[in-house]
């Protein structure tokens, strides 16, 4: 079952199409990822579907509710992180906390501070509950906002940026969070992000958005494949690689043979690695190569992204 | 409408305010001013309550227009009691409307245009909270406020007046209907109107200073009310206050529906700078 679907919706600002014509879904428990350089339409389509602005055309439903006929319902059923944290600098986090718990209908004392204090325990903020949030540092501000999108146990969570102004331990504790979310608790997510670390390492499926349209939608290995290519095979070697490459390149099913000369490396890409590499072996041993090590390299997502976006990125 | 998130609205924003001295410091000083220098300046400098002054021109217009009834009660008295009388129970009637909408403009402003500066407003609109509910809350933390502020100047006033007075008159001269009738009802249904407006405007202008320097214009009436008071143009008595009160009621009524009906997120997120 779908929690998140969106067919041709857009959004136009006078003349501009900030978002065009997207069409997606999102399946329940799965964390979706939006690429896309700046303003390439990604709060926007973000904030349509927490139905904090209405599309233009096209529609879309969260959790079963339309964005704008059921507007309340999808705000009640989705939970926020804005692409700034949003944090009352002269309430404390637990001030923070309460406000917005009680705005997303935890009328219950007891268990309002119940799910406070769990959250800001697994934040490491409670010992900081009584400070302003003003006070906090960046990524003490990120962690309370993210808490704050998860106080009234949201089935969907968009979040813009979560691991922005974070030290790798904390963004390693979001990424996590996140999977538990997801795997465990069938939650779904969608994430806006910059990070290409974070989208390959959490992503179900990732969409690539360029200038509001999107560019293509697939699992992060998918789009790995189809845009960046099939995986390299590395072999470092003692001495010259010169001759043992052309020995390479006179195997069938090899495409490309790079030589690295200075790392004295042969970067070869093949039609079917796996199949292909035992062959490659034989072929530099066979040639007088010595062999240091041999390894595959997969392509990256950030290379599939770059040749998408191109130099667009800000 | 949920009371409940009406009140939470209130609740939070009334907590931030509370611990802004900025915005604390103009709505105490100012009605302090009002309540306590002026009287004072009138009972205690004779010179000024003498003076042969324009100041005694506008008295005398004054004098000629006051109600009959209020004509009788200033027969037998000296010209002192005269001037006295008529200055702090006529003359400095119209400065308390001025107190809630100075209290209330400050806040007001701040309603929605602050949360825009603050970066604060897409994480409140993303709330499950209708726009009537975010609506009222804002003009409910406006109105609390400057009404309480109102209501202890009037207290102020009131105590100042006759402890300064007493001596003169051998009676007190406050509370009577005229400013029970001008705090209690003209004063707040005048507040929520300007409030109403102010916070439509702080919806739709990107800060705060844009929300306070558009709603000054908003104490122009009552600056014409006061010059007409002033002037002897017009009188407030009982009749007219009612009669005001009443305007005022409905006109905040339709304010409120107006107001909700042209709240718009969208709009709102728009002019976030």
């Amino acid at each position: 079952m779908s929690s998140v679907e969106a067919e041709d919706l857009t959004k136009r600002f006078g003349s501009l199409t900030a978002v065009d014509r997207l069409t997606f879904s999102v399946g329940e428990g799965e964390i979706f990822g939006l690429l896309g350089p700046n303003g390439a339409g990604k709060t926007t389509t973000l904030r349509m579907l927490g139905s904090l602005i209405a599309p233009t055309e096209g529609s879309a439903r969260v959790g079963g509710h339309d964005v704008v006929k059921d507007a309340l319902r999808v705000r009640e059923t989705v939970g926020i992180l804005t692409e700034n944290p949003s944090l009352y600098d002269r309430l404390t986090a637990q001030e923070n906390m309460n406000f917005f718990a009680e705005a997303y209908g935890l009328a219950d004392p007891g268990e309002r501070s119940t799910r406070i204090r769990e959250l800001l325990e697994f934040f490491d903020l409670w010992d900081r509950r009584g400070d302003k949030a003003g006070t906090f540092s960046k990524g003490m501000k990120q962690k309370l906002a993210i808490a704050r999108a998860l106080v009234h146990g949201p089935e969907v969570l968009f979040l813009d940026e979560p691991t922005s102004g974070l030290d790798p331990r904390s963004s390693k504790d979001i990424r996590d969070l996140m999977e538990e979310l997801s795997r465990r608790e069938r939650r779904t997510i969608l994430l806006s992000t910059h990070r290409l670390e974070d989208a390959e390492r959490l992503c179900d499926r990732v969409m690539i958005i360029r200038e509001g349209a999107s560019v293509i939608i697939g699992s992060p290995e998918e789009l790995q494949r189809k845009i960046a290519g099939t995986p390299v095979l590395e072999i470092r070697l003692r001495g010259a690689p010169g001759r043992v490459a052309d020995a390479v390149r006179a195997l069938w099913g090899v495409i490309e043979v790079a030589v690295d000369a200075p790392s004295s490396r042969l970067m070869v890409s093949l039609e079917d690695p796996e199949a292909s590499t035992p062959e490659v072996v034989r072929a530099v041993v066979g040639a007088e190569g010595e062999i240091l090590s041999v390894g595959v390299v997969e392509p990256s997502l950030e290379e599939a992204y770059l040749r998408l976006v191109g130099g667009e990125e800000g | 409408m949920r009371s409940g998130k009406v009140l939470l609205v209130f609740r939070k924003d009334w907590r931030e305010i509370s611990r802004n001295w900025q915005v604390l410091m103009p709505i105490m000083v100012v009605p302090l001013l009002f309540t306590v220098a002026i009287p004072a300046a009138v009972v205690l400098m004779p010179e000024l309550v003498n003076a042969p002054t324009s100041s005694t021109g506008f008295l005398e217009l004054m004098l000629k227009n006051l109600p009959s009834g209020v004509q009788a009660r200033l027969a037998g008295m000296t010209e002192a009691q005269v001037m006295t009388y008529v200055m702090l129970l006529y003359f400095f009637a119209p400065f308390f409307l001025i107190i809630p909408l100075m209290a209330s403009s400050v806040i007001a402003s701040d309603s929605f245009a602050g949360e825009k500066e603050r970066k604060t407003i897409e994480a409140l609109l993303a709330t499950p909270m209708t726009d009537g509910e975010l609506f009222m809350g804002k003009v409910l933390v406006s109105f609390v406020p400057s009404m309480l502020v109102t209501t202890v100047s009037f207290a102020i006033y009131t105590a100042t007046v006759d402890l300064l007075t007493y001596g003169m008159f051998g009676r007190l001269l406050l509370p009577n209907l005229n400013w029970v009738l001008l705090i209690l009802g003209l004063a707040p249904t005048v507040a929520l109107a300007s409030i109403g407006l102010t916070v439509m405007i702080s919806a739709r202008v990107k800060g705060f200073r844009e929300a306070q320097q558009i709603s000054a214009v908003l104490v122009v009436p009552i600056l014409i009310m006061l010059f007409a008071q002033a002037s002897g143009a017009v009188i407030f008595g009982p009749l007219l206050e009612g009669a005001l009160i009443l305007a005022f009621a409905v006109m905040d009524a339709l304010l409120f529906r107006l107001g909700v009906r042209l709240f718009r997120r969208e709009e709102i997120l728009s002019r976030v700078g």
